[in-house]
């Protein structure tokens, strides 16, 4: 449910923390730093997350007004993900373990060569395959220090979290109703009346 | 009280509010009002979903599930609304909705927008007899490029507006509610109001009103209140 089209389903967190004066240029150096760079089969990492066009999850080489809509900070969050097929792993290392088997005249691998085996295994079927892509829409209204991200799920939440404190050196504070409150003002005996409060029955108390 | 304590402790807040907006918007017809935003409609519709633990949910769907049996019996039982879809009427927007309360985040907002609409998404022209003939697809020229950006940051700028209108309208509640929940006003007004309205008992919406008001804003209730007499 992205940002720019259609009904927006998105998860709200709050920067902590003040803008430097210079941020759009020191932020769009840092955003081109950590922009998405594209799972290749031999490299060791299953998977990657980086910054790309909002919206376009293959546009990696970032201009200055693809990210900056005024006072927002316009991004997609994608992650790259090495996906193979169970059946087609296991088939290929029945191969191999066969062919390894025989050309060593053993009838059993060790654990260690079982692992090494996998890995090569995988990393061949990584060059047949291509990984499973997939990105969000980010939008940071830098006027009200709130970051809008198009994704409720934990797991892409704490990733982008991860990644934007690496890129800007802030730190995000997912929404919650005691963060809306403290953000909305609460009175010194509203903030004590908070840390007492226990939920309420609908019921009356029996006796 | 640590932050974090602050924060996970106190998510059945989020559900008490869900709940709040169940309860004054099925005795005040649908119809609710904040000070900065005057009367609007807000209901709930489509689904509604209680729990009390992960095990102990209750997902009722329908035109009106709020008014289901097995919605007040589930609240009898201890459970909470942990979201609802939601349907607003205010100014320009006729939306719905859904509230996830222990996030307080929303989704499927669907806004009337006038702008960025489907049928203004950019279409890349191919002209069939240059790839017939290998030659290349004209690129859109920068003018044309640059019109499109404009475009497409002008739809967003709408969007977030919009969307803004709705998180300050639902901001706006939660703040009242705040200044009920972290008050006196909570067990004198409302938790009575609120165990009569689960126990299907009859309810005076008008004294409950005139409590809420009071708490809200002190100064301008006596003020009605003074202005009523006068007149009499």
């Amino acid at each position: 449910m992205p940002a720019l089209k259609g009904s927006l389903t998105y998860s709200r967190s709050f920067v902590e923390g003040d803008l430097p004066d210079d941020f759009r240029e020191r932020f769009m150096k840092a955003i081109r730093l950590r922009a998405m760079k594209p799972l290749e089969p031999d490299d060791d990492d299953l998977e990657r997350s980086g910054w790309c066009r909002i919206g376009e999850p293959f546009e990696l080489d970032l201009a200055y007004d693809d990210v900056f809509y005024n006072e927002y900070i316009n991004l997609g969050f994608r992650t790259d993900r090495w996906v193979i097929p169970g059946p087609m792993l296991r088939a290929k290392m029945r191969e191999a373990e066969a062919a390894y088997l025989a050309k060593k005249g053993r009838e059993r691998l060790s654990k260690s060569e079982k692992t090494e085996l996998k890995a090569l295994v995988s990393k061949k079927l990584r060059r047949q395959l291509a990984p499973a892509t997939r990105a969000f829409d980010f939008s940071w209204s830098t006027s009200e220090g709130l970051v809008r991200f198009f994704s409720q799920s934990a797991r892409p939440i704490a990733s982008m979290t991860e990644l934007f404190q690496r890129t800007f050196g802030l730190k995000l504070v997912p929404e919650a109703p005691y963060t809306l409150a403290a953000r909305l003002g609460m009175t010194k005996p509203q903030e004590a009346a908070w840390q007492e409060l226990e939920v309420t029955l609908l019921t009356a108390a029996e006796g | 009280m640590q932050l974090v304590d602050r924060i996970e402790k106190r998510r059945f807040v989020g559900r008490e509010f869900l709940l709040w907006l169940w309860f004054e918007s099925e005795i005040f017809d649908g119809t609710l009002r904040t000070k900065e935003h005057g009367d609007f409609g807000l209901w709930i519709e489509r689904q509604l979903v209680l729990s009390a633990s992960k095990q102990e949910v209750t997902r009722i769907k329908g035109s009106y599930p709020a008014g289901s049996r097995e919605a007040k019996e589930a609240l009898l039982l201890g459970k909470l609304p942990d979201a609802a879809g939601l349907h607003l009427s205010w100014r320009e927007h006729e939306t719905s909705f859904s509230i996830k309360a222990e996030q307080m985040s929303l989704a499927g907002l669907a806004l009337k927008t006038a702008l960025g609409g489907e049928e203004d998404a950019p279409v890349i022209p191919i002209d069939p007899l240059l790839a017939k003939r290998g030659g290349k697809a004209k690129k859109p020229r920068a003018k044309d490029a640059a019109a499109e950006s404009d475009e497409e940051h002008e739809a967003f700028y709408e969007r977030m507006r919009l969307t803004r209108e709705v998180e300050g309208l639902l901001e706006a509640l939660f703040r009242d509610f705040l200044a009920l929940r972290l008050g006196p006003a909570w067990d004198d007004v409302v938790v009575p109001a609120l165990r009569a309205w689960v126990a299907a008992s009859p309810i005076d919406a008008d004294t409950y009103r005139a409590g809420r008001d009071a708490a809200l804003s002190p100064s301008e209730s006596r003020s009605r209140a003074r202005k009523k007499r006068e007149a009499v």
